[in-house]
């Protein structure tokens, strides 16, 4: 992949566009990806990607603006007829001026990526998920490399390249299973892979050393693990997002800004310039620069994630978190606490162990009520100590009320990133007290 | 080099090279899907635009792996390399492989198909769309008494999807499939209670689908339904009792615990990473998981239907498939290589969502089987009970054994007749508890639209779910 390559693009749709519209953001992102697939032990598929992405804005000054997404190396007809359409637009009511191209160029790569991506170089993914050690396992790793390149209107023109190593690893013992993920930005050789399957082989084993146990529904103490809580976490931060919250999908408003709204403990950071994640960036898809804030800090609702439209539209300024309509976080980082695993164990007492979720799904958004599906791992937690393993239950709650509800957290935060957990995520344990639970009547 | 100038011509010579290079199997897929964009925010205009995706995607088999390379560089070059790069991926699949991927040897077609448009995608401007689906959703009366309009959401969006698919075993399918779709959220309070309305209409053909969906109707039905939920809704009955689902209840179950757990992917552990495994793996074809009442069948040959098609993304014919029948478990969905290991043919559910997804087993419009009832019949032996119209909140465990469905408009039944509308009733239930409690069901039968997810990297196609009023006996409201 070169740079030259992406100029073409963002030049020919800048001389397409200059004359012709009052604003223009291009952002073309180019990638390359292979990714490992694994179920039953074995390899089930290996998949390989050579994209680009062009998003494009074009705007009025009087308010009028289009957006167009393509994943084509051929986008001039696209944008050639998208721009006769300007004028016949109404007036947005998002609308506001993009902002300066205030970011700066970043590079935040591992060579071995590259060369690996670009065929000059072999790392030994299989070998990294010993898939012989392990036995019955399920998962993917995945390697990327992207160049993003950002040109507006106003000769804004930034250019940023990443890489990433990530994956995650369902390990099974009989019918009980355990699972886990990481991410990074660099290849290590595969510790994070081996230290995630090590995890996940741990609880598939645990379990499957317990009697099975049962529980009525109800309300339980519950420890959630990183990657259920990752999960939990990052359904908190979209409702704190200025999109979800204009789309009346949130129990968040910005009047709460500065309310004590969830447990002191509590403090999740939007980190864009978190070398140790992958989703680090030094501008967003508007080219402001970002920056890390607290999105809650001790319990406290600081932040509400904007671009330039969302913010105008709430009378606040952005926070450098822009899609290209509407705003996104780049990476999460929940402040840990200070207990070993064994200590929040004891702490819990009485209660279940959760080790990972899927299917996090809301009642009513307004007000925060949902529920999400333990899968992997759940255990039944007696004096401190595992007493029997338990089937799929869920965790049934509000919201507000699950995060004004933590007790501890761990002191060890794992890097993740998977289906349920997006954006990439530094995560610990989190202990709840009084959650609801509940589980299928037969 | 551009879409127009494609020579669809290459795909055929990609996939000789890749046997010629030692692939037992290959297939070549140009996709591409594009179409228009609008967002409304309260009524206004606040986003309009153009989405295009186009790319190939290149699948073979080499030593018994499957390697997968998509690119959307369509010069002559970059394709051979997608080629090469697929085998690689192969040889890498073959290296950690116990068992070699094959693909069975379904009858395939050779052939091309489009979808008829009264009103084609293409041919109206965007600035017509505009105006039409403003026009429609500002018709909506949203004023209801005693609740307050807070936010109202609402997306049009195309998907208009042409695709060549090539395979070195002789299978050959065009096909141009426009779909369109409008999805909707309405946030409403009562002054101290807010409540949110999710819902989508969508359909396959042109932009005439926008009238017969009646997108005003729909969404003052739905604010209808905010409206006695915030002001009339008492606190849900718990315990054992007769449920009355409607359609739209009926049809994500079915989706959910007869649909997914029929994915013969899913039975093998291809997916156990992601979406998960199935209960039908405990089961064998034949075994009863339901009463006489429940049959359920996914059909891709609906016309009109959201998940609409007549080949599969492996140039397998599409066929109507009944999952259960009867209540006795009767067919899987199979693609090429999971119906080789059951031994039996393909039944045409390989689906790819576009050029960068490898095309797996997927479910297509699938509805629960109408029966003879009218919904009056249906709750007048009811003597007490609930109707549950609507829903908002569902999920299920990764084994489609547990599921969770949570009402949104629900109503009492006593003594046979309606009664005053219900607060967030929770049925919690196993799949066959679901489906061996299942008494009756109504002649009336409706699909609802919807994206599924599945895959990895995640794929959401087209679907639809649905089926008639139905009446579950004896199960447990939360």
């Amino acid at each position: 992949m070169t740079w030259s390559n992406l100029e073409y693009i963002a030049d020919k749709l800048s001389s397409k566009l200059k004359e012709k519209v009052d604003e223009y953001l291009i952002l073309v992102d180019e990638s390359k990806k292979r990714m490992l697939k694994l179920a039953n032990g074995e390899a089930s598929v290996t998949q390989s990607w050579d994209n680009i992405e062009i998003g494009l804005y074009i705007a009025r000054g009087n308010g009028k603006m289009l957006s167009i997404g393509l994943s084509t190396t051929s986008p001039e007809k696209a944008v050639g007829n998208i721009i006769s359409l300007l004028d016949s637009m109404e007036p947005s009511p998002m609308y506001a001026p993009l902002p300066e191209a205030s970011g700066e160029d970043y590079s935040l790569t591992d060579q071995a990526i590259i060369q690996y991506l670009e065929g000059t170089r072999e790392l030994d993914l299989a070998g990294d998920l010993a898939l012989s050690e392990i036995g019955n396992s399920a998962g993917m790793a995945e390697i990327r490399y992207s160049k993003i390149m950002l040109a507006n209107s106003m000769g804004g023109f930034l250019r940023g390249e990443k890489t990433k190593f990530t994956g995650y690893i369902r390990v099974f013992k009989g019918d009980r299973s355990g699972q886990w993920s990481w991410t990074s930005p660099r290849y290590d050789g595969g510790k994070q892979a081996k230290l995630s399957i090590e995890k996940a082989r741990d609880l598939a084993e645990e379990c499957s050393r317990l009697p099975m146990g049962k529980i009525e529904p109800g309300e339980y103490r519950v420890l959630l693990s990183p990657m259920i809580a990752g999960n939990l976490v990052g359904e908190l931060v979209r409702a704190a997002n200025a999109g979800r919250i204009v789309y009346g999908m949130s129990f968040i408003n910005p009047g709460m800004i500065g309310e004590k709204l969830f447990s002191s403990m509590l403090t999740i950071r939007d980190e864009p310039r978190n070398p140790e994640l992958p989703g680090y960036t030094s501008f967003d898809d508007e080219g402001v620069s970002t920056k890390d804030k607290s999105v809650v800090e001790k319990g406290v609702l600081r932040t509400i994630l904007h671009n330039s439209k969302t913010a105008k539209l709430m009378k606040t300024r952005t926070t450098g978190n822009a899609g290209i309509i509407m705003p996104r976080s780049f990476n999460l980082n929940v402040s840990p606490g200070d207990s070993p695993l064994s200590e929040l164990l004891e702490t819990l007492g009485n209660g279940l162990y959760l080790t990972n979720n899927w299917y996090t799904r809301y009642q009513n958004y307004s007000e925060g009520i949902f529920s999400t599906v333990s899968r992997d791992s759940v255990f039944l937690v007696k004096n401190g100590e595992f007493k029997a393993c338990l089937n799929r239950v869920r965790v049934a709650d509000k919201m507000i009320n699950l995060f004004s509800n933590i007790e501890a957290l761990g002191r060890e935060v794992w890097p993740l990133e998977w289906w349920e957990i997006k954006p990439s995520a530094f995560i610990p344990h989190i202990l709840v007290g009084k959650t609801g639970v509940s589980l299928p009547e037969i | 080099m551009s879409v127009e100038s494609f020579d669809p011509d290459i795909l055929g010579k990609l996939v000789h090279s890749a046997i010629r290079e030692g692939a037992s199997y290959a297939e070549a897929r140009f996709h591409s899907l594009y179409g228009n964009r609008i967002g409304l925010m309260n009524g206004r205009v606040f986003t309009a635009g153009y989405e295009e995706q186009v790319g190939v995607a290149v699948r073979v088999i080499h030593g018994g792996g499957l390697g997968f390379a998509s690119t959307d560089k369509l010069d002559q070059d970059s394709l051979y390399k997608a080629v090469s790069t697929a085998l690689s991926n192969a040889r890498i699949s073959s290296s950690i492989q116990k068992h070699g991927i094959e693909m069975d040897e379904s009858r395939l077609g050779s052939t091309r198909y489009s979808v008829y448009q009264k009103k084609p995608l293409e041919s109206l401007s965007l600035t017509d769309k505009l105006a039409e689906v403003k026009e429609r959703a500002n018709a909506a009366d949203l004023n209801m008494e005693g609740i307050q309009l807070k936010s109202f959401m609402l997306f049009y969006n195309e998907l208009a999807e042409r695709k060549i698919i090539v395979t070195s075993d002789g299978g050959y399918v065009e096909a141009e499939i426009p779909r369109a779709y409008v999805r909707h959220n309405l946030t409403a309070s009562n002054g101290s209670e807010n409540r949110n309305r999710y819902s989508v209409i969508a359909w396959t053909g042109g932009f005439e689908g926008l009238d017969e969906k009646n997108l005003t109707s729909s969404l003052e039905d739905d604010m209808r339904s905010l409206g006695i939920v915030l002001t009339k809704a008492k606190a849900s009955p718990k315990g054992k009792m007769d449920v009355v689902l409607g359609p739209e209840l009926a049809g994500i179950a079915v989706h959910e615990s007869i649909g997914h757990p029929s994915e013969a992917d899913r039975i093998l552990g291809r997916e156990a990473a992601q979406a998960g495994l199935s209960y039908w793996r405990d089961y064998k074809i034949g075994d009863r998981i339901g009463s006489n009442v429940a049959t359920v069948i996914d059909d891709p040959t609906i016309p009109g239907a959201f998940g609409f098609y007549l080949y599969d993304d492996e140039a397998v014919p599409a066929r109507p498939r009944y999952l259960l029948y009867k209540g006795l478990i009767n067919e899987m969905l199979q693609n090429r290589e999971t119906a080789r290991l059951f031994g039996v043919k393909s039944n045409g559910a390989a689906r790819a969502r576009d050029f960068k997804s490898e095309p797996i087993v997927r479910m297509a419009n699938t509805y629960f089987a109408t029966g003879d009832y009218s919904f009056e019949e249906l709750i007048e032996d009811v003597r007490q009970g609930i109707y549950i119209k609507k829903y908002m909140e569902w999920n299920i465990d990764d084994y489609r054994w547990g599921a969770r469905y949570v009402g949104l408009e629900a109503y009492l039944v006593e003594n046979g007749r309606l009664g005053d509308p219900v607060k967030d009733p929770v049925l919690e239930i196993t799949s066959p508890s679901f489906y061996t409690s299942v008494d009756a069901a109504g002649r009336d039968l409706k699909l609802y639209p919807g994206f599924c997810g599945k895959g990895e990297p995640i794929q959401g196609v087209p679907v639809t779910m649905g089926g008639p009023h139905i009446r579950l006996r004896e199960v447990i409201v939360k």
